[in-house]
């Protein structure tokens, strides 16, 4: 196997991998710590896409500079709709087990309730637009150009949440009710906060991964669902609850897919779904889980 | 729970649902003064780009057209009546369409019918028009299977060309430019295989070296992998039978990965005016081939006034391949009505089934079912025109080959 | 109870199932069709309850078991006879139950639901693959039956399937499922055989999700792996078997038919805004009727008593 196939192995699975991490550690905000299974999450992506590609339509907007009008937009969305629906619900379900279902139910209503507005909005027709849609050369290796702007973009992101999670004091109050919200709660958490404040950050990191796909991929209301599945499946992966694990989760997806790939492009969604269920009957609690 | 609560409970559910199955709440509205056409259709849904491009628009724009010269003509009635058309959305989803036709058949009681988008539509539907008698003309079906059970459904009609002529044009016109080495790869779809059933033979009988024959999922996000393999096999032809989504998806990787082999040939999505602007401009899709080939300039009467029509009308071009299809079958219902001269259905059926009707794809005439007017068709982007460039008779331009490279 | 009472009871359901068995002769001919839907989301999602409601374990691979009724119709449809095909439909889909069931016995909570979701999927991706590249097609014709006859054998499915889980939940195997469903530990720890009680249910339910889809398949008659297994048929049973109320069997079947004849309504006179209303009206209820469409009654009259006693003490 020559070095070229194998960098491009590795590196067009880590690309892909790179996304599939942000849209992971995304839903574990969201399930990890506000205890949501949002099945909604890949309409956000969906909508963050949609959201740059009307700003670079309309206004040309260089598409990695929408993400600073339309992220906080898709946060506060997010946040808001944790506010309004699943803090009352929380506060009507007797036991938890109850609320993850009530929550999951409230999440479908969710994904057609948005999916229908990105129809209206935008219409159901295939759109895209042409950005850094150039070869570039790579060790012998040659990627797209937005591909590879992507993939570091993804760790930049990354790499501000980690330092977000790691210094800041509301960072420390996040990871303290991904621990435990209780404790946190008596420790003087303002735990109502913390968790729309989750549920707004992983929406906002569904929003910048879909921005992103919008560069490499054309963009339609039904984008989104694949997603979650995707998300899904490398946040078990990972060990449900745990952030760090859904962000491995996620690369080792995106690499696993693409190795796969190579063999038979039919096969990746299979291989998925096959080690996925592997994971579950050996060792549910995932990779790094409890 | 009160006994006596839940015996009237009961009743009450009897009296509602003799009442609700009994009372034909339809019937007040069915007097003679108009023409009622319905469609189920998908407005949503993974069909929904393909529906909305290729036959919505058309089918709206004939109504409209129809109804300003005061309707369609009625001899029997010596008049002209108004046409509605009902459109339900079925949701790109098999189940809810064959529900739709029939709800529009038996509830609604339309007079006429016009189809869905896509193969795996037209083949659920094809049992159902025939059972009730609506005759209908396919214009986005495209497979040999329905050959197989044409004589079962003699009220179904395919219009657009089929994969057996299409792929013997698509091999002579490799065969012409003397391609060797090709890669072939299809959507896992009812459509691509059926496609590379047939022009995958078709190669090997010229002689050319299929290198590499590979299928990938419908919803496929990423062909990188394929097309990197593809590139690194250099070959002279690269023929992909895909679908919209994929069409975009492959053209664009190519281009991003610098994969430009001497002809580019793709599927359903090329003949679509969107296609030549969301890679950059024209310039980005100069020499690209694709299934279809009808534009404006094409020797066939109405052609050009139809394609200025749409684009006044909905400010857009109208599709290179099914949409001209589309508005033919328009038109050839539109004149089986005027002369069998009454919406007598099955006398539309036998007129459609025997006459050669002129339209702006040409003179159609059907046999056992299918179209014989417009054989493999092959179309390529030359200066943003859609230019047909195979059956050779039927050329408006000769083909560019090899293409150019990316800009 | 009284005799008569029960007698009353009896006699009006049997004269309404008589109504429905006359259908065919005196009603609307689309009826029919419209009643096929219903009767077919009414049996999904009452043998999806007769498993996941007392157990809590909510399953998402229903349309695993439907789509494997499905292909069953397709494949020998026209070599067996319909009934047979029918039961041959149920009882494949009763085996992959007990596999699946056998199978994750270790799985609770969300990781079984993720599980079954992840089983389905990973068998329509399968099947997907194996028809592309194996088979050489997609899709399959599937023997029409006329919808007189699709009707009748709906009807009965759904008979069967109520009567089923009607005695399941009135017999000591309902209570189990209860026990099961509070405590696991506990039930096992009186001496309910959980294990063999929750796979033989399990498998119970499904083989009417499989006779189902036999006998759907014959509607459609063109289908393949998306149609065949599409998740809706997973997710749908279980949105409206809660929105129904999934404690009491009338609430699922309420549920059901209510979540279909609103589909129905809203696809066709408002095409366009039909998935916003749906998704509104799900969280609606869910948000003020945690028990469903059977707690409405209790809702209003907590409501109007509420608005009563701020009348009075003004």
């Amino acid at each position: 196997m020559s070095l070229t196939l194998l960098l491009d192995i590795l590196i067009g699975g880590l690309m892909m991998g790179g996304l599939y991490a942000l849209i992971a550690v995304g839903l574990s905000l969201q399930y990890g710590v506000a205890r949501v299974l949002n099945v909604s999450h890949g309409e956000f992506i969906m909508l963050g896409a949609f959201a740059t590609y009307s700003l670079y339509i309309l206004f040309g907007m260089n598409p990695l500079l929408s993400l600073v009008v339309s992220g906080p937009f898709i946060f506060i969305v997010g946040f808001l709709i944790h506010r309004t629906l699943f803090k009352r619900l929380k506060r009507l379900s007797p036991t938890m087990d109850a609320f993850e279902g009530s929550s999951l139910l409230a999440s479908f209503g969710l994904l057609f309730i948005i999916q229908n507005v990105a129809l209206l909005i935008w219409g159901s027709d295939v759109k895209g637009y042409s950005y850094l849609s150039k070869p570039v050369n790579f060790f012998g290796a040659v990627y797209a150009a937005n591909r590879l702007v992507a993939l570091l973009f993804a760790i930049l992101i990354g790499i501000i949440f980690y330092y977000f999670l790691k210094r800041t004091r509301v960072g420390k109050a996040i990871r303290a009710a991904a621990q435990d919200v209780t404790t946190a709660q008596l420790m003087g958490v303002n735990i109502h906060f913390v968790l729309g404040l989750c549920f707004g950050l992983g929406a906002l990191m569904a929003g910048i991964a879909g921005s992103l796909t919008s560069m490499m991929f054309e963009i339609t209301p039904l984008i989104g669902f694949p997603y979650t599945i995707i998300a899904i499946i490398a946040v078990v992966l990972g060990g449900l609850g745990n952030i760090l694990g859904s962000l491995i989760g996620g690369f080792i997806l995106g690499l696993i897919g693409n190795i796969v790939m190579y063999i038979h492009p039919g096969l990746s969604l299979i291989a998925y779904y096959l080690i996925f269920l592997l994971l579950l009957l050996i060792k549910p609690t995932g990779i790094l889980g409890k | 729970m009160n006994d006596r609560v839940k015996y009237f409970k009961l009743i009450a559910c009897i009296i509602l649902l003799v009442f609700f199955t009994t009372f034909p709440f339809t019937a007040f509205s069915q007097t003679k003064d108009k023409i009622r056409i319905g469609t189920a259709i998908s407005l949503s849904g993974p069909y929904a780009p393909g529906a909305g491009m290729t036959q919505i628009p058309n089918y709206n724009m004939w109504v409209e057209e129809v109804n300003a010269k005061g309707g369609l003509l009625i001899k029997k009635l010596n008049k002209r009546l108004p046409v509605e058309l009902i459109t339900y959305d079925d949701k790109s989803d098999i189940g809810t369409a064959v529900k739709l036709v029939e709800k529009l058949i038996l509830e609604d009681k339309v007079d006429l019918l016009l189809p869905p988008w896509g193969t795996a539509m037209h083949f659920a539907i094809a049992p159902v028009v025939t059972k009730y008698g609506y005759p209908v003309m396919g214009p986005t079906v495209s497979s040999e299977k329905l050959r197989e059970i044409a004589h079962k459904v003699p009220y179904f009609f395919g219009i657009l060309n089929m994969p057996r002529e299409q792929g013997a044009a698509l091999a002579d016109l490799l065969e012409e430019l003397e391609v060797k080495k090709v890669a072939l790869i299809y959507v896992a779809d009812a459509y691509g295989i059926e496609w590379t059933g047939k022009v995958a033979p078709d190669l090997g009988l010229k002689k050319m070296d299929v290198v590499i024959l590979k299928s990938y999922p419908l919803d496929t996000k990423d062909l990188s992998p394929l097309l990197k393999t593809i590139k690194a096999a250099e070959v002279d032809a690269v023929l992909c039978m895909s679908y919209p989504n994929d069409t975009f998806l492959i053209t664009k990787q190519a281009k991003e990965l610098g994969l430009n082999p001497k002809l580019f040939y793709l599927g359903v999505g090329v003949a679509f005016p969107v296609y030549k602007q969301m890679f950059g401009g024209p310039n980005a899709v100069e020499g690209i081939m694709g299934a279809g080939a009808w534009n404006p300039r094409v020797p066939y009467p109405g052609a050009k006034e139809y394609f200025e029509r749409h684009v006044k009308r909905w400010k857009t071009e109208p599709d290179r391949w099914g949409s001209a299809f589309a508005y033919a079958s328009l038109q050839i219902l539109e004149q089986a009505i005027e002369k069998v001269g009454s919406i007598d259905r099955k006398k539309i059926r036998d007129c459609i089934a025997t006459q050669t009707f002129p339209t702006v794809i040409g003179p159609v005439r059907f046999e056992g079912g299918f179209n014989v007017q417009s054989p493999g068709e092959i179309g390529q982007w030359q200066k943003g025109e859609f230019e047909v460039v195979a059956a050779k008779e039927k050329r408006t331009a000769k083909p560019i080959f090899p293409k150019p490279s990316w800009p | 109870m009284t005799h008569s009472t029960n007698f009353l009871r009896l006699l009006s359901l049997l004269i309404f199932i008589v109504l429905l068995a006359l259908i065919p002769r005196y009603a609307q001919p689309y009826t029919i069709i419209s009643l096929n839907s219903i009767f077919m989301y009414i049996v999904l999602t009452v043998s999806w309850a007769m498993f996941s409601g007392p157990t809590h374990y909510i399953s998402l691979a229903s349309a695993a078991f439907f789509g494997l009724g499905i292909y069953v119709s397709a494949i020998l449809g026209d070599k067996l006879p319909l009934l047979v095909v029918i039961g041959f439909g149920g009882l494949i889909s009763s085996l992959l139950a007990l596999l699946v069931g056998l199978s994750s016995l270790r799985l609770r909570g969300m990781y079984f639901t993720i599980f079954t979701f992840g089983l389905s999927e990973l068998i329509r991706h399968s099947v997907l693959w194996w028809e592309v590249n194996e088979t050489g097609t997609v899709g399959r014709w599937v023997i029409a039956v006329d919808n007189t006859t699709v009707y009748y054998v709906m009807l009965a499915i759904l008979l069967i399937t109520l009567v089923v889980t009607y005695i399941i939940k009135h017999s000591k195997y309902g209570l189990a499922l209860l026990s099961i469903g509070e405590s696991e530990e506990a039930a096992d720890h009186i001496g309910i055989n959980v294990n063999a009680l929750k796979i033989i249910i399990f498998a119970v339910g499904t083989f009417f999700m499989g006779a189902t889809g036999a006998i759907m398949a014959t509607r459609w008659s063109y289908i393949d792996p998306s149609i065949a297994f599409n998740p809706l048929f997973s997710f749908m049973p279980v949105l409206m078997a809660i929105f129904g109320g999934v404690g009491q069997i009338f609430g699922q079947v309420l549920g059901a038919a209510v979540l279909t004849l609103l589909a129905d309504l809203l696809l066709t006179k408002l095409p366009y805004y039909y998935m916003l209303l749906y998704g509104v009206i799900l969280i609606i209820v869910i948000l003020f009727l945690p028990k469903g469409l059977v707690g409405l009654k209790e809702e209003v009259k907590l409501w109007l008593r509420g608005m009563k006693q701020r009348y009075e003490n003004t």
